[in-house]
């Protein structure tokens, strides 16, 4: 099942929350502003395999769909 | 049944030993992982198929049958941004089980303060899916697991 990106971005805090998303074959690597505003149970509903948050660095384990979800994100983000 | 060969040579290690939580946790697949001999060297296809994901730090190979596999060369590798490792097939091409796809060094890898552990993952299998073929020293190309 492929993640949906809007709901990605929901969960990672909104939009201007997201300060960088990068694609790494199987994950994002996102830097958020707030980490607080994380909602972690948000994105596993969204369909990523797991989450690994350290500080403002969130990693999304998306599958390996990363590269069309982190454009998806892009869009979404602006 | 697929067989899943060894990318490159070295020890075969399970997958739970890997430093990254996505890999030993499972998360995008059972699986397993190897910790490759130091020479620079082809790292191959895991299966007969094709290149959807090419990135000089990892790949990943469709069979026709729809089994995904990824091999990941080194653990945050990204971070290197393709620094010492050379493609030698392109994105979609149809390659088979051994042919080279990315040449790299693991000695420069770890050198580099990562580490050079080689996981290889079937994606989204099923965890009793998969089962061990190798133990201890493979070549590259030889049998790793099985992918039932």
């Amino acid at each position: 099942m492929a993640a949906d990106a809007e709901a990605i971005v929901a969960g990672l805090g909104g939009a201007d929350n997201i300060i960088e998303v990068e694609p790494c074959i199987t994950r994002l690597r996102t830097e958020v502003r707030d980490a607080s505003k994380v909602d972690q149970a948000a994105l596993r509903a969204a369909g990523v395999h797991g989450v690994m948050a350290t500080g403002n660095v969130v990693q999304v384990v998306v599958g390996p769909e990363a590269d069309t979800i982190a454009s998806d994100i892009e869009d979404i983000v602006g | 049944m697929t067989t899943v060969l060894a990318p490159v040579a070295g020890a075969a290690i399970g997958l739970a030993a890997v430093s990254d939580l996505v890999f030993s946790q499972g998360m995008v697949g059972p699986g397993m992982a190897i910790d490759p001999e130091r020479r620079s060297g082809a790292a191959v296809a895991p299966i007969t198929g094709t290149i959807v994901k090419l990135h000089p730090h990892a790949y990943i190979v469709v069979g026709d049958d729809g089994k995904g596999v990824l091999v990941h060369l080194g653990i945050d590798t990204v971070q290197l941004r393709g620094e010492g490792f050379a493609l030698l097939a392109a994105e979609g091409d149809r390659v088979l089980a051994g042919q080279p796809v990315v040449a790299w060094d693991p000695a420069a890898v770890e050198a580099g303060g990562r580490s050079p552990v080689c996981p290889v993952v079937a994606l989204d299998a099923e965890d009793g899916m998969v089962g061990e073929v190798a133990e201890g020293r493979v070549g590259a190309g030889d049998p790793l697991f099985q992918w039932a």
